[in-house]
């Protein structure tokens, strides 16, 4: 899907927790997320604590979005 | 380490006044297997019923399947850390009831539990057709939550299989098969001209139903670690989890892995056996970054010239799988892999999630996005109530004449890969 998205001009941002397979698949932005069963949340935090969490990786997301890249590019800082 | 494995066939179950081995007949007492079963609170209730090969008989859902097992000489007990308490097991004498299981079953605790068929062509895709099987059926306690009441179906199977195996105590094996490797430097000395080989066991660790335990210990909790192969046998590893059931090791494989049979096979004559390297499947990254390092890092430890490598289940662990292969073979060891495809049902799709050229020496287990018609039987131990939600399964699964159409995913241990499976491309 991602793939088939930037075919049509349109950049993606792929979030995912396993970036080599994100890698393999060729996603060019990727921006890594928790964990498979949980990517944009976290159930160890507190509901306040997991709103930042979340806000964070959309911001981090919308960020990466907007970012010209030469390439395949991991967002991980 | 030196362990003798005494085989004892059952070529028949049948229910009993009194539980005993006689003549190769297992007599079961109905009433004493059920009190075992009930010791714990969270099962209501339990029935219990015998497959036999070629009975038109459908068992479902299927958690796991247990080759009962007694150790009758040496240290610690089966199922270390589970049943018996934490000892050093796989070395001694034990003996294995062949050619039966017991097959834990009933209403479904997650979403990937398997069918059993005795006879038709579901059964050429189960390894556990061919078996007697005892199957109990555990029925919850009301509210429960579903990962105590898969605990309690899981350990309930253990507490049954250990009494079975009891049984044999006294009895004369069969036949006997006696497995045995050595410490580094002793095994360099005794063959030194000799490839030094291990396997590299991926346990299946994902968490919420998806878990293994290595005695007793949560695997998704381990840092890959290394075992002497026989430990396997007296139950050092045991399933608790309800992935899709054409590719998940049910303890019975655990037992029986025929991946250590095989090297068992070869040690001394074409290679040098090792040792078996446990490592693990979880959902984070860095779990897995870490796990994969530290894998490699032992086979170059070890010295090791090559390793086969198996992999449990499917989607992301094909990522440890990768990882694993890769850096493995950075370290200058040679590695095969084994696993399974997701290749859709007209097998046209790309097999894994993950590829490297590293992987240049691939076995599967087949695709499990096959599609089967298995027909109706006349006897269903369980429930077909959840046929349609399986995995494998679609909410046409069941149709009206009670014919079944899933892909083979549904089948426990179709696509196995530890090999221990009948597909073939011959």
């Amino acid at each position: 899907m991602v793939k088939g998205i930037e075919a049509a001009g349109i950049p993606v941002v792929h979030m995912c927790t396993v970036t080599p397979i994100s890698m393999t698949v060729g996603a060019n932005r990727i921006v890594p997320t928790i964990a498979i069963p949980h990517p944009l949340g976290n159930p160890a935090l507190t509901k306040e604590e997991e709103y930042e969490l979340r806000k964070g990786l959309v911001e981090k997301a919308l960020n990466a979005l907007t970012t010209e890249v030469e390439g395949q590019t991991i967002f991980d800082k | 380490m030196k362990l003798e494995v005494g085989h004892i066939f059952i070529k028949d179950i049948q229910f009993g006044a009194e539980s005993k081995i006689e003549d190769g007949v297992l007599y079961v007492s109905e009433e004493a297997v059920k009190a075992i079963v009930l010791e714990d609170e969270k099962i209501k209730s339990v029935k219990l019923d015998i497959a036999k090969p070629g009975e038109s008989v459908r068992i479902t859902p299927v958690k796991d399947v247990i080759e009962p097992r007694v150790k009758v000489e040496g240290r610690g007990g089966i199922f270390p850390g589970v049943i018996a308490k934490v000892d050093t097991v796989g070395s001694g004498k034990t003996y294995a009831l062949k050619g039966m299981a017991v097959v834990t079953a009933g209403k479904i605790v997650g979403f990937q539990e398997g069918i059993i068929d005795m006879s038709g062509p579901g059964a050429d895709y189960t390894p556990f057709s061919k078996l007697n099987n005892l199957v109990v059926v555990c029925e919850p306690i009301d509210e429960i939550k579903q990962h105590d009441y898969e605990q309690a179906v899981r350990f309930a199977g253990f507490r049954v299989a250990v009494y079975l195996g009891e049984l044999a105590r006294e009895l004369t094996p069969d036949e006997t098969k006696v497995y045995e490797t050595y410490g580094i430097m002793e095994g360099k000395e005794k063959f030194p001209n000799l490839p030094r080989v291990a396997y590299v066991q991926m346990l299946q660790s994902q968490g919420l139903l998806h878990d293994t335990y290595v005695y007793g210990v949560d695997a998704k909790k381990t840092l890959s670690t290394i075992m002497n192969p026989t430990e396997v046998m007296d139950g050092a590893i045991v399933s608790g989890n309800c992935v899709s059931a054409c590719d998940k090791n049910p303890t019975y494989v655990h037992e029986n892995n025929p991946v250590v049979h095989d090297l068992f096979e070869e040690h001394g004559k074409t290679l040098n056996f090792v040792c078996q390297i446990l490592t693990n499947e979880n959902v984070y990254l860095a779990d897995k970054m870490r796990s994969s390092d530290w894998t490699a890092k032992m086979c170059r430890l070890l010295d090791l010239d090559a390793v086969i490598v198996s992999q449990e289940g499917f989607g992301n662990p094909d990522t440890d799988l990768i990882m694993n292969c890769k850096k493995i073979e950075a370290e200058g060891v040679k590695t095969v892999i084994i696993t399974d495809e997701y290749a859709g049902r007209d097998g046209k799709s790309q097999s894994l999630a993950d590829a490297d050229p590293a992987a240049d020496a691939v076995i599967t287990g087949g695709n499990a996005n096959e599609v089967i018609i298995l027909p109706k039987m006349d006897k269903v131990i369980g429930t077909l109530d959840y046929v349609n939600t399986i995995a494998g399964g679609n909410e046409h699964s069941l149709r009206e004449d009670g014919t079944i159409e899933v892909e083979i995913q549904a089948i426990t241990g179709a696509t196995n890969e530890t090999g221990f499976n009948c597909l073939s491309a011959r």
